[in-house]
């Protein structure tokens, strides 16, 4: 009732919003890198996994999630594994500690009881590591923010650089092999002007580098027949 | 004036005398801004917001919290089971232990596991094992003709957080040790585990991102567990070990008898414990 009543603060929450879709500078590079055949049949589905952190890997659960979104999305989407449902049903061979490092590792792991079964009963022909993260790697400026009994504001500019940059490795489980890696490497700068309202100009770049690596993921999985 | 500041006063709990502190943190940069409460006209509604503000700003940095484990489980293992029969003596901790830990000048931690040290073993050995049981600490495990008898306990507990790493992840560190007893009552393995689990606080909280990081270090026990256990103590020789015990040796243990085959770490001397 007090919102409709107060068109200046209408034109405030509107300039918020307007600044906050705005983007700010990203430049993305997405390469790939083929070693074999891939392609996908009706059924067949895509695991999204992180690299262990027993090998240092420090790729954020949240860019998991977005990616196998992603991956799943849309006309193209391809049937995605929920991680954890791979992992507690292949315990305890997918644990960070014991998940194999190469695919020189999955004919033993696959002789082991029950792993091809559960693997089959799946459906996963494919299991994409993830490996990177996204870091700060320059910022700058000042703002400082007051408030007090008759209103508040914001006054200064601030800016910051955000890279992501993320690999993930495609396994081929069917045949054992490695299908190929897709990179994707997002650079961008937010800015953040303040003169009473701070208008954020958001570089999402680990926005950006999920949608870019999951994009090229379908391509990678589905554009060769390898059936 | 007085009576409106005996009124923010009492709203916010803290003495503020006639200056109040605003802090405001955008994107990581910390603002500090001095505002002069001029309080003498304000109405009720707007000293609430203030006295509410000035209590959240002023707790600011008083972080840490109380965590509790709740039955954590871990699914069931693909493996074969070894064909033995088990029993387990848990030590008293296991039914409820509590660590906490103190960021000096910052935030205290602490974390309840509850029975999950139980249940995680009970849950492990039973997967392990064609035949498992837990006795209890008066029960004499020779008279149940058991094949081996596991004593785990633990060793250590730590954990991070991340004002202490400087990162934004959790982690936890349990130290096992595993004490493995043949038939006889004698000690035949001292296995120590490390195990440890990391969870970041941006994807599950502070609080839920500790208890993800806690689940996860009993999980990496349990797998080090199943792949490690009998290369590193060799229980499954006790079974046949004991069969081949009951075809040649004397029924009663002479002193002069030797243990099967102690595995420690090299780190460690053979304890001569016996049960």
């Amino acid at each position: 009732m007090r919102l409709a009543k107060n068109p200046g603060l209408h034109r405030l929450i509107a300039v918020v919003i307007a600044g906050s879709m705005l983007g700010a500078c990203v430049t993305s590079r997405v390469e790939n890198v083929r070693e074999g055949n891939t392609g996908i049949l009706e059924g067949e589905g895509v695991v999204i996994m992180a690299k262990s952190y027993h090998l240092g890997n420090e790729t954020e659960a949240k860019f998991i999630a977005c990616v196998g979104d992603s991956i799943g999305r849309g006309k193209s989407g391809l049937r995605v594994i929920p991680n954890n449902e791979f992992v507690d049903a292949l315990f305890p061979w997918f644990e960070p500690r014991t998940a194999p490092a190469e695919t020189k590792g999955l004919p033993t792991l696959m002789s082991r009881p029950g792993v091809a079964e559960m693997i089959k009963q799946k459906g996963v022909r494919y299991v994409v590591w993830l490996d990177g993260d996204t870091d700060k790697v320059a910022g700058g400026g000042s703002l400082s923010c007051a408030a007090g009994p008759g209103g508040g504001g914001c006054f200064g500019f601030a800016w910051w650089q955000n890279d992501s940059n993320y690999q993930a490795s495609v396994w081929d489980l069917s045949g054992l092999e490695d299908a190929g890696t897709v990179s994707a490497d997002v650079s961008g700068t937010s800015f953040l002007p303040a003169i009473v309202v701070p208008i954020p100009l958001i570089a999402r770049t680990q926005n950006k580098a999920c949608n870019a690596l999951a994009d090229q993921l379908k391509l990678f999985i589905v554009s060769e027949d390898a059936a | 004036m007085s009576r409106s500041l005996k009124s923010v006063a009492e709203h916010s709990r803290v003495e503020y005398g006639t200056n109040a502190f605003v802090f405001a943190q955008i994107n990581g940069y910390t603002g500090v801004q001095l505002s002069f409460l001029e309080v003498t006209n304000l109405k009720s509604r707007r000293l609430k917001a203030a006295s509410a503000l000035a209590v959240i700003f002023s707790m600011a940095g008083c972080g840490g919290s109380s965590v509790k484990l709740q039955n954590p489980s871990i699914p069931e293992p693909l493996i074969d089971k070894l064909p033995l029969k088990v029993a387990a003596r848990y030590p008293e901790v296991f039914d409820h232990f509590v660590h906490e830990e103190q960021v000096i000048g910052k935030e205290k931690w602490s974390i309840d596991l509850g029975q999950a040290n139980r249940m995680l073993f009970t849950q492990l050995f039973g997967s392990m094992f064609t035949e498992f049981s837990v006795i209890d600490a008066d029960d004499d495990a020779r008279d149940l003709g058991l094949d081996a008898l596991i004593e785990p306990s633990i060793d250590a507990f730590e954990f991070s957080v991340p004002s202490q790493s400087q990162t934004e992840d959790f982690a936890v560190w349990i130290r096992y040790r595993i004490k493995i007893f043949d038939t006889d009552g004698v000690q035949v393995a001292n296995w120590p585990i490390a195990a440890y689990g990391k969870s970041m606080t941006t994807t599950f909280g502070g609080d839920a991102a500790l208890q993800r990081a806690a689940i996860l270090a009993m999980r990496d026990a349990a797998a080090l567990i199943i792949l490690q256990m009998d290369k590193a103590t060799g229980i499954s020789k006790l079974s046949s070990a004991k069969k081949s015990n009951a075809e040649t040796a004397p029924a009663v243990p002479t002193p002069e008898s030797e243990p099967i085959n102690l595995h420690t770490t090299a780190a460690e001397e053979p304890s001569d414990e016996t049960r």
